[in-house]
């Protein structure tokens, strides 16, 4: 097993909840996704964050992101866990939108600028396209990519100004195998571009988010001492798996091992159960 | 062949054009050879333009019409994106939507309050057609303003844009060239109201007033005639609207081929 270690934490959850007119959509939320270490190695991690459709991933997604503030409890970011602000953390929407109306290089500056002078932004701009093999589309616009090309567009703009921790909702929804290969590889490219590059992948595709992550959340239903089901989705102690500490992680070919098959099976027989 | 008559179906531009070519045709075939009794013939139309031009000025006319138009048009559009894109601030959402509701109103008695707040003939003609302009302009605009979805805004959030800058990139200048095509739609509504406007101000002359005197007189061709020079210059202005919309927003004619 690949040695490694945890510092000081990325992501933090305390405590949220969320409600929709008296309808408790998520409950008391506390999670941590702590900075991983692996000597000699330059890589970043993946957290994978499944729930069933309709669960409120996506809720937990735009709060997470800073985009809607939650009923109860925080969340923070950043190495001084400040409290999370929109553009705090990049967020790569299912559909993967760009601006329409900006070629592909403008979109992708108008990222950079809010971290970089004009020159230096432009600079970044044009070693991300090339690092995104997308050097030859710089001046297309949005409507004339590719699928795939659109995605890593929409990834490579999050990434140039999100503070190294990026959101992907859904990411593999809808997507044939070749694309969700192509998605795959992406997402392994960005925890590779910075050691503290941290890539949360929100998926109620089981199979594919356990494979690529280091650290898993499964969301679902809780049980009061009764057996009642308690409102609202939650993540509870047991549903949150280190799966660099489980040995089913940085495999390059893990979904062929039958350990990961029958840890997948079993997380199917706990999401049904649920 | 088959294709024209089956739904949904997209012709190629060969068999589109020939298809157009044919009825544009048949059209003038019947025009030609089956005059009804109250319809003026294709000559009598063709002779009154031509007398039109040369002895009454229509050429002119049009140019006081056209000038006039797109003055309302430019005042217009200003005044509807600015009530429409205030709509951001709750605030002014009743005032644009009181606006829309204007469209109801009829110019009649308009006329006269602003024949009773303003000084010159020019003026008065010119605020009926900014009134009538505005209020259905901003109808389409603040429609337009409506498709911005939250997943476009929250795009705009995650990239650290504040709601300001948001709205400037995903509503401002995201759908501008949505605005051109509200403008070019209702550019039409200008023309069916500057015969009316210009017949209760008669001293700057104009098309519409032509018309009205061809039509008071009977001249049946001279009114056919007026009406074919207006359909013609709406026409081109569909088309001059296009091709600015080409031009100054290239992604939007790729956005509508994608989609």
């Amino acid at each position: 097993m690949t040695p490694y270690f945890h510092k000081e934490p990325v992501l933090t959850l305390e405590g949220v909840s969320m409600s929709y007119q008296g309808e408790v959509v998520l409950r008391d939320i506390s999670a941590q996704v702590l900075n991983v270490v692996r000597p000699g190695m330059t890589q970043g991690q993946v957290v994978g964050f499944y729930g069933r459709s309709g669960i409120g991933k996506s809720v937990l997604c735009r709060i997470i992101a800073g985009l809607t503030a939650p009923a109860t409890g925080t969340v923070r970011v950043g190495e001084e866990q400040h409290s999370v602000q929109a553009g705090d953390v990049g967020l790569v929407q299912q559909r993967y939108p760009l601006f329409n109306h900006r070629t592909l290089a403008d979109n992708l500056l108008l990222a950079a600028a809010r971290k970089h002078e004009p020159e230096a932004a432009k600079r970044e701009v044009a070693a991300y396209l090339e690092r995104f093999r997308l050097d030859q589309h710089g001046r297309k616009f949005p409507a004339q990519l590719s699928g795939g090309q659109r995605q890593r567009a929409a990834i490579a703009q999050q990434l140039l100004c999100s503070d190294h921790l990026i959101l992907l909702d859904e990411p593999f929804s809808g997507l044939d195998v070749a694309m969700i290969d192509e998605v795959k590889k992406i997402i392994l490219e960005v925890t590779t571009m910075d050691e503290l590059n941290t890539v949360v992948i929100v998926s109620h595709d089981i199979a594919t988010t356990t494979a690529l992550s280091d650290t898993l959340w499964l969301m679902g239903y809780e049980r009061d001492a009764a057996g009642q089901l308690l409102p609202g989705a939650t993540i509870s102690k047991n549903h949150q798996y280190d799966l660099a500490g489980m040995g089913l992680a940085w495999h390059p070919n893990v979904e062929a091992e039958p350990e990961f098959n029958r840890f997948v099976e079993e997380l199917k027989g706990e999401i049904r159960a649920a | 062949m088959k294709e024209l008559f089956a739904p949904n179906a997209q012709p190629s531009r060969p068999v589109f054009a020939t298809m157009v070519g044919a009825q544009l045709l048949v059209l003038v075939l019947l025009w030609v050879f089956y005059p009804l009794q109250i319809f003026p013939s294709l000559g009598q139309v063709l002779r009154a333009l031509g007398d039109l031009i040369t002895t009454q000025g229509l050429l002119q006319e049009l140019w006081a019409s056209m000038t006039t138009a797109l003055q309302a048009l430019a005042i217009g559009t200003v005044l509807a994106l600015g009530i429409s894109y205030l709509t951001a601030l709750p605030f002014f959402r009743p005032i644009a939507y009181a606006a829309t509701k204007m469209r109801y109103l009829t110019l009649t008695g308009l006329t006269f309050f602003m024949a009773l707040m303003l000084s010159s003939g020019h003026e008065v003609k010119l605020s009926v057609l900014v009134f009538a302009t505005t209020v259905y302009l901003v109808t389409g605009m603040t429609s337009v303003i409506l498709t911005a979805t939250r997943e476009e805004m929250d795009h705009a959030r995650t990239l650290g844009l504040g709601e300001w800058r948001s709205f400037w990139e995903v509503v401002v200048l995201g759908k501008l060239d949505l605005m051109l095509e509200v403008v070019r739609q209702n550019f039409a509504i200008i023309w069916t109201m500057i015969t009316l406007v210009e017949t209760l101000y008669q001293s700057e002359g104009g098309i519409g007033l032509l018309l009205y005197k061809q039509n008071r007189y009977l001249h049946l061709d001279g009114v056919l005639a007026i009406q074919l020079v207006i359909l013609a210059t709406g026409a081109l202005q569909d088309y001059v609207f296009v091709l600015l919309r080409r031009v100054f927003f290239p992604h939007s004619v790729l956005t509508a081929a994608a989609s």
